[in-house]
């Protein structure tokens, strides 16, 4: 709903936990679902004289992180404390980097139907997770988990170059596919693996500068953030079109009102006091290790696309489905190794399979069906061992008990009947039974021929094969 | 260097620490004392130098990615005086 | 028996090895002394019961030839280096509960060279201090005049050495907290380069300034002292990777001398006294064979004010931790959040500390931040180049430790008059140096100090002229 030509103007800043086994700066563990404060060390409690060590491993997922997306890379890796007080941050300042973030400008292509466009990215830093603050398991205090706290975050920030809640999605999708394809991190948004906070505003067309904007928060899923946005710009352009000023402020999502509302203010604008750590020594990246880094890349999205459009000749959409996240474009390439079809393949995987995962809110990695499950059905079905109806069956008891495909086939009775002779027996039953409606295809009402082939499949639980059918009843009809 | 009441207002309110009224005045006579001195940093011209954060930089110590597990909760929890099922409890927070 | 606690750490080593007594027959004399010296107060905890197991472990030790080498020396440590299981306090009410789960660095070493932990020295609080008379505790006495001030922040390390309460201690410099209490309580102090002993487990005032060392009697003591200190640890990322060298054989061999004499700063000292005891020393060491050269170290004056803006500004950020819900002084009175962060803290810190922490903020805080912060940081930078230029022509650099000796406790209640004591320590801290202060004569009868700075990992060489100094002459022994 366009109202006068506001144009959004919307850059996100997407929190990543980093896939490491421990700390930024600490060896504590950080599997997700710990029992609280479990996993908090002495240097996570921020214990007097403790100090942060910087986990090598988090630089070098920063580093593919930039070489990805094209990015200049700082020289020296120089950390910065942010002081302010919170009860989930146990030193009170986290360690973050300010003026020389690790990875600088660079940018990420978005596809929006036919279209593309660049969206930049002004830079992508490492900073410690905070830990946990619940406020609802005591009536008198909120309870403080720490095991959160000291994580590794990369957090990359957009240039305000989204003009809108699709776009922005997008972008988030390209961020989530990136750091997946990557390894660096599993992007889970409902574990917290990957946080999004919006910066949004509205200004017109003519307007050299930006509007006011407000920053979204608590925003957790890919659906929320076009929900949330889309909420923000309207609520925006109705306060404007009303001549009342956007006031600069942060603002939570709600999901379940789906609205955003004015987060009750902590501090106005906390002031920081950014200043360098003086407990870590930069670190130097050297233009080998940098090198190094962009050749022993993994496959990234766009280059999987391209690669399966060519060696498999998929269409434009279909890889772009089949290499929506790296789990998927691995099964499907699994799928492959036992030597069906790429097309059938696709199908299979991004009709059905992507159906039942989307009806269960789940994702290909949980799914019982594995690989080898799908090539088999295939296989019986370029073999005419059972027939389409069939198949689809046999992919929801495997997706609900798993099994295997044989075994199943024939616990299930699910067998194609192909016998020509088997199936003329149970054709000839059904055209007995219905004479008149036989007379009337024969002399023309071709639509009658769908009829008697659904019967026959109704008389064999869906075993006969349509094709089989199909030839007879014209040979039937010839005669 | 002048201290205002302002800016005690907002030093205490950074830093966590009340500033009473009894003790603001002798506080702000030692803290301007004390600034009057820094300002003497003013006599030099700077603005080619560059700031020197670490006394020394040629050590590069980085960490191998590998889980420590000998965190005993209980222990560590000893320090605290206000905690419950393995939480550190705050009175409430409001957000 | 008393003869024991007058001996040398060299001394003592030697007695101990041929059996000329007992680690048992020292650790109770000196056990006994403290009882008597009670009212110096330079001990915050004694650890009676475990230092008279420990004895008898290391004499046992001893027998087998299984001596370590500082086994069955008593020795005390500054009450802010951690030890598993004991009371750290730091001289702060803040931690006057706490109890540290793990033990320093520094700790660890030496008890691993086998030294008995008599008891935590007593100290300014947080260490910040140039008198002794911020403690939580209550002031140290200077056991030379007991109405005067032993010096601060290590003025229990400084006040038990010259008692003869232990053959060394440790203690740390951030601004000159070692070198000037060993010149007001006529003992000898060193504090090694920047990053020389690991700062894991010391609770921390100012990180980029922080440094741990030794208070000894003489400066072989200090020399094997600091050797079992020192060394690269891997828990704390400002720690050097450099080679230690033997401080025990290098404090005795043949090494050539060129001494720089800042001949501006020298001119300018006030004190007579003060003014002629220095030249008359270097006199002597020139007498000895030494060189001497004049040097010029243009920005010394502006070291002053440089060292009050970094030194508060990392600790306004250091003791951000402490707010009572972790460890740690916590409130009764808490109705909010708010109150359990203010009223912990107010409680907690006593005025000196809640002094640097307000200018720490300031300084750093918006708008501030370039006018101090930053141009404290340019002029370190500026003093650390004028080390660096008189360091290509000379081998060490020679000043007073102090403008005076000591002075009355309680006569002094301006801040700045109180800085001020650490006028010529604290360069050597900016520029993370090496520097040493040996007693070298009398102010108003009261002991004062030759400081000797070296360059960069050369604590073998000042630690060298300063025994040098001391064959020459008998200030260092306790009259």
């Amino acid at each position: 709903m366009s109202s006068n030509n506001w144009q959004p103007v919307i850059g996100l800043e997407v929190h990543v936990q980093l896939a490491t086994k421990t700390k930024l700066f600490s060896s504590s563990p950080i599997a997700f679902g710990a029992e609280p404060n479990t996993q908090a060390s002495e240097i996570d409690l921020g214990l007097p004289g403790v100090l942060p060590v910087l986990n090598k491993e988090a630089i070098s997922h920063a580093l593919k992180f930039g070489c990805a997306i094209n990015a200049e890379i700082s020289e020296k890796v120089i950390f910065a404390r942010k002081n302010y007080f919170y009860p989930d941050l146990p030193k009170g300042y986290q360690i973050s980097q300010l003026d020389d973030p690790i990875v600088g400008k660079g940018s990420v292509e978005i596809k929006l139907g036919d279209k593309s466009k660049i969206i930049g990215v002004t830079r992508a830093h490492l900073e410690e997770d905070a830990g946990k603050s619940i406020h609802d398991l005591y009536s008198n205090n909120s309870a403080i988990d720490l095991n959160r706290a000291g994580t590794c975050l990369l957090e990359i920030v957009s240039e305000p170059d989204l003009s809108s809640a699709k776009e922005a999605v997008e972008y988030l999708k390209k961020i989530h596919s990136i750091v997946t394809f990557l390894g660096i991190s599993d992007g889970d948004m409902s574990q917290g693996s990957m946080r999004c906070d919006a910066n949004v505003s509205v200004k017109k067309p003519n307007d050299q500068e930006l509007g006011t904007r407000t920053e979204l928060k608590n925003i957790n899923s890919f659906k929320f953030v076009e929900k949330a946005i889309i909420f923000e710009i309207d609520r925006q352009i109705k306060e404007l079109e009303k001549g009342k000023e956007i006031i600069q402020e942060t603002r939570l999502y709600d999901s379940k009102k789906n609205l955003t509302r004015s987060m009750r203010s902590k501090e106005e604008a906390n002031d920081y006091r950014y200043f360098p750590e003086p407990d870590l020594i930069p670190i130097k990246i050297s233009k080998d290790q940098i090198n190094d880094v962009r050749n022993n890349l993994p496959e990234l999205p766009e280059i999987m696309k391209e690669r399966f459009m060519n060696s498999y000749e998929l269409s434009d959409d279909n890889a772009e489905l089949v290499t929506i996240n790296k789990e998927t474009a691995s099964f499907f390439e699994e799928v492959l190794s036992y030597e069906v079809s790429a097309k059938n393949a696709v199908n299979w995987i991004t009709g059905d399979l992507f159906a039942l995962i989307n009806k269960n809110d789940t994702n290909i990695s949980e799914s019982k069906v594995n690989p080898k499950h799908i090539a088999e059905i295939i296989q019986n079905i370029e073999d005419q061992k059972i027939s389409g109806p069939s198949a689809k069956k046999l992919l929801e008891i495997v997706w609900n008990e798993g099994g295997e495909i044989q075994k199943l086939i024939q616990k299930e009775g699910l067998e194609q009947i192909s016998n020509d002779d088997e199936i003329e027996k149970i054709l000839d039953e059904v055209i007995s039974e219905n004479q008149k409606q036989f007379e009337q295809l024969k002399s023309g009402k071709d639509r009658l021929q769908g009829f008697f082939v659904g019967q026959v499949m109704k008389k064999t639980s869906g075993s006969a094969s349509p094709q089989v059918v199909n030839k007879l009843l014209k040979d039937k009809l010839s005669k | 260097m002048k201290i205002t009441e302002q800016d005690l207002k907002n030093i205490s309110l950074l830093s966590k620490i009340k500033i009473d009224e009894e003790t603001s005045d002798s506080l702000t006579k030692d803290l301007e004392s004390i600034l009057t001195m820094v300002n003497k940093m003013d006599e030099l011209d700077t603005s080619k130098i560059n700031p020197l954060t670490h006394p020394i930089e040629n050590t590069q110590t980085l960490r191998e990615d590998i889980e420590k597990k000998d965190i005993e909760r209980e222990k560590l929890q000893e320090l605290s005086k206000e905690k419950d099922s393995g939480f550190y409890l705050t009175p409430k927070v409001i957000e | 028996m008393s003869d024991l606690i007058n001996l040398s750490l060299t001394d003592q080593i030697l007695g101990l090895t041929d059996r000329s007594f007992s680690s048992k027959e020292i650790t109770e004399a000196y056990l006994s002394e403290i009882k008597k010296k009670k009212s110096l107060n330079c001990f915050i905890s004694i650890f009676e019961e475990e230092c008279k197991e420990n004895a008898l472990i290391a004499d046992e030790n001893i027998i087998k030839n299984k001596a370590r080498p500082l086994e069955g020396i008593p020795i005390a440590h500054k009450d802010i280096f951690c030890i598993k299981d004991k009371k750290t306090t730091c001289g702060s009410k803040m931690l006057s509960n706490f109890v540290s789960p793990y033990s320093s660095e520094v700790f660890t070493k030496l008890d691993d060279a086998g030294a008995i932990t008599l008891g935590k020295t007593n100290m300014d609080e947080f260490a910040m201090g140039s008198s002794n008379e911020t403690s939580f505790y209550g002031n140290v006495l200077n056991p030379i005049n007991e109405k005067l001030s032993p010096g601060g922040s290590s003025g229990g390390s400084a006040a038990a050495v010259r008692a003869n309460l232990c053959s060394f201690a440790t203690a740390t410099d951030t601004g000159g907290s070692i070198r000037q209490p060993a010149s007001f309580c006529g003992v000898t102090g060193i504090k090694p380069t920047y990053g020389r002993v690991s700062r894991w487990g010391m609770i921390a005032f100012a990180s980029s300034l922080d440094q741990a060392g030794i208070i000894a009697k003489n400066a072989k003591d200090a020399a094997i002292a600091l050797k079992y200190m020192s060394g690269f640890d891997q828990k704390d990322s400002t720690s050097l990777n450099e080679e230690v060298k033997d401080f025990q054989k290098e404090v005795d061999a043949n090494q050539d001398h060129v001494i720089g004499i800042p001949k501006e700063l020298i001119e300018n000292i006030k004190n007579d006294q003060v003014r002629d005891s220095f030249n008359n020393s270097i006199s002597i060491l020139e007498k000895d064979g030494a060189k001497i050269e004049e040097i010029n170290l243009p920005h010394i004056e502006y070291s002053l004010p440089a060292y009050y803006v970094i030194a508060p500004a990392e600790c306004s950020a250091n003791l951000a931790r402490y707010d009572g819900i972790r460890f740690g002084h916590r409130s009764n009175s808490v109705s909010s959040l708010e109150d359990l962060y203010v009223n912990s803290r107010t409680e907690g810190f006593g005025k000196e500390v809640k002094n640097r922490i307000f200018i720490g903020t300031f300084c750093l805080s918006a708008g501030y931040y370039d006018a101090f912060y930053n141009k404290a940081l340019k002029i370190r930078n500026l003093i650390k180049n004028d080390f660096d230029e008189a360091f290509k022509k000379v081998s060490s650099i020679a000043m007073p430790t102090c403008s005076n000796s000591s002075f009355e406790l309680g006569s002094i209640s301006d801040p700045v008059e109180m800085y001020e004591q650490d006028i010529y320590t604290i360069p050597a801290n900016l520029a993370g140096l090496p520097a040493i202060s040996i007693p070298s004569g009398t102010a108003n009868d009261m002991p004062i100090g030759l400081q000797l700075i070296g360059n960069y990992l050369d604590e073998g060489r000042i630690l060298n002229l300063a025994n040098k100094f001391q064959k020459l002459t008998d200030f260092h022994e306790f009259k």
